[in-house]
């Protein structure tokens, strides 16, 4: 298993938000991650990136045959694990093209690789964005200052292409999307789909699955996973809506 | 003894007299509350500190400089010489003490475009006189090397004729062991411009105060810097800009980072003349405090006797934004890379007004040098 979480309880503030979640994934697969608000998605892919403030207080999470929950945000970075977030953060005085070489070159720094010079970042970042549409305007500007709704998850996507991480965790990155910029974004993440990589794909509504086909989708409710099953277990959630398919019992 | 120096001497006299008369700042001035020269400093290790020594390697072409340790003052200095500004004591003491200085002219229409590089060292008071005519510009530079001493303490006059324009950038690199205090005092024509930009690194007590008078209808003085401390170091901007005139501008951008129990002053008051009709004023301080020990002071003051003025402030203190910082580290940035990248990103546009890229560099280079010690908490 690339991703194994066994009864996983987290509070934050002392209000207890995932109680006994349990969940494994293997490389190679794309699992969706489905579940009415409040029911403790943005939390998992928090603890999963290692938010601080969120606390662990049972269960654990193993990647890749490794104590995931001990490592700090970045190290967990430099070992493949990337979150693209719902709202990802402007950071004005920082130009985008300067924060992506930054954060390339500190993972490769901690992998113990060479570093890339403003050339070859360049080069490769270039390359990565024709794909997503990010012209090199965009690279320019301040850091998600002044992006729109689907700039911003578009960028989140160029990133997750060229960290090239080995689990990826797709939070809400449907949301605030139409309907053009969600295929684009879609297509950018089935891109990345490959044998050595796991995908966790957060969402609220079944309408990203029409375009990011998940191999396992699971239901949360109320901080634990209530059901499982396959691809077409979103349909019947969107069909039926969420407090129907609780009812069943799992 | 020439006919010319006797004005000098007696203006000297007379600054020494007010000096004696009303002694060293202290907290109950209410503009010195931050910085409580008085209880750290006296009056006589002030007028013992001797002359501070001032450098400048390259004066450009059409430039005018005279000694002012020289006899045989120009016309031009007797005239501007300890006559700009209001007069504060610590500007009257650097007046009666410093046996020198520098003054530089810039001739009518003369347009300099190589920036004057002055450099001040070593403990001591110490002139500087500025007096760019109507319709010329030049730039300065004015560094301070670390070796203070006990106490520098600097007064600049700079007047500006009609349509002049000067910029200035001063960077004061940390000096942990010394009382570092500079007045700067300013009068602008009809339609001059003063662009300033301070680089504070902190001193056991520095002080950079400002004194500008927008005398000349649509005059303006565009004030920016930033602040970087850590350890106990302490640092002190205080402004005063009085518009006078009618449509005259004024805009301050502030940005400073305390660490250690370091403490960080901004102070700007703004005076509206009656009669200054359509000027405009905008001042923005903001803080960053690294420990919980630091200390940030921002205080803006607004005094309006005019109608049909536009006057705006803010002043925010705050910490590293904790979504910001969860962001790059997600990223695989370091903790304290990350908390490096997001004060850089801070400053940023405080530095960015500096139009001369080799003098952006200095700043840059400073704060820098100065951020590992403010990104510590207190011991």
């Amino acid at each position: 298993m690339m991703l194994e979480v066994k009864d996983l309880h987290v509070t934050v503030g002392g209000k207890k938000i995932l109680k006994g979640l349990t969940l494994s994934m293997k490389a190679g697969e794309v699992h969706a991650i489905m579940g009415p608000n409040g029911s403790g998605k943005s939390t998992l892919s928090y603890v999963l990136a290692g938010r601080e403030g969120y606390e662990v207080a049972g269960g654990s999470v193993t990647y890749d045959g490794h104590n995931l929950l001990p490592m700090k945000p970045e190290e967990r970075a430099a070992k493949g694990v990337f979150l693209a977030m719902q709202y990802p953060v402007e950071i004005p005085g920082v130009t985008t093209l300067t924060f992506l070489k930054t954060a390339l070159n500190a993972q490769r720094r901690a992998r113990g690789e060479s570093e890339l010079d403003a050339m070859n970042v360049l080069k490769f970042v270039r390359q990565r964005a024709t794909a997503l549409q990010i012209n090199e305007e965009m690279l320019k500007r301040a850091l998600n200052v002044g992006f729109s709704g689907g700039e911003k998850k578009r960028l989140e996507i160029l990133q997750m292409s060229l960290f090239e991480p080995r689990l990826a965790i797709l939070d809400e990155t449907d949301s605030g999307l139409d309907i053009d910029a969600l295929k684009l974004v879609a297509e950018g993440v089935n891109t990345l789909r490959s044998p050595q990589r796991g995908m966790l794909v957060i969402t609220h509504y079944q309408r990203l699955l029409n375009y990011i086909v998940p191999d396992r989708v699971h239901v949360l409710a109320e901080g634990r996973i209530v059901r499982e099953g396959g691809k077409e277990l979103a349909l019947e959630l969107e069909e039926k809506g969420y407090s129907e398919v609780l009812k069943v019992p799992a | 003894m020439s006919a010319a120096l006797a004005p000098i001497e007696a203006r000297r006299a007379e600054a020494l007299d007010s000096f004696r008369v009303r002694g060293m700042p202290h907290r109950r001035f209410e503009h010195w509350r931050y910085s409580d020269l008085r209880a750290v400093l006296d009056a006589g290790q002030v007028a013992q500190a001797g002359t501070a020594r001032w450098q400048i390697s390259e004066i450009p072409d059409g430039v005018e400089m005279f000694d002012l340790s020289s006899g045989g003052a120009p016309e031009w200095v007797v005239k501007n010489l300890g006559n700009i500004g209001n007069r504060p004591t610590m500007e009257e003491a650097s007046l009666a003490f410093a046996d020198g200085g520098v003054a530089l002219r810039v001739p009518r229409n003369r347009r300099i475009v190589e920036p004057v590089r002055l450099q001040i060292s070593h403990a001591g008071n110490l002139r500087v006189l500025i007096v760019v005519e109507d319709g010329a510009t030049v730039s300065l530079s004015e560094l301070h090397t670390m070796d203070a001493g006990l106490v520098r303490n600097v007064g600049v006059e700079i007047a500006l004729g009609e349509a002049a324009e000067f910029s200035h950038v001063r960077c004061a690199p940390p000096a942990p062991k010394s009382f570092n205090i500079e007045h700067i005092a300013v009068e602008a024509g009809r339609n001059a411009r003063y662009t300033a930009h301070f680089g504070n690194f902190g001193s056991r007590l520095s002080r950079t105060e400002l004194h500008i008078l927008l005398g000349g209808e649509g005059s303006e003085a565009h004030l920016s810097g930033v602040t970087v401390l850590g350890a106990e170091l302490h640092a002190d901007v205080t402004s005063h800009i009085e518009h006078v005139a009618g449509k005259t501008l004024s805009t301050q951008l502030f940005k400073h980072v305390a660490g250690g129990r370091a403490r960080a002053v901004y102070q700007g008051k703004i005076t509206v003349r009656e009669g200054a009709n359509g000027s405009d004023s905008r001042q923005t301080a903001k803080a960053l405090l690294m420990s919980q020990r630091a200390e940030a002071d921002l205080k803006p003051e607004l005094i309006i006797f005019a109608d049909d003025v536009k006057c705006a402030h803010g002043a925010a203190v705050g910490d590293l934004d904790a979504d910001s910082l969860f962001y790059m580290r997600s990223r695989g940035i370091p903790e304290r890379e990350a908390r490096r990248l997001l004060i850089h990103a801070f400053l940023e546009e405080a530095v960015a007004v500096i139009e001369d890229g080799a003098l952006r560099d200095i700043v840059w280079r400073d704060v820098e040098n100065a951020l590992p010690r403010a990104m510590e908490a207190a011991k």
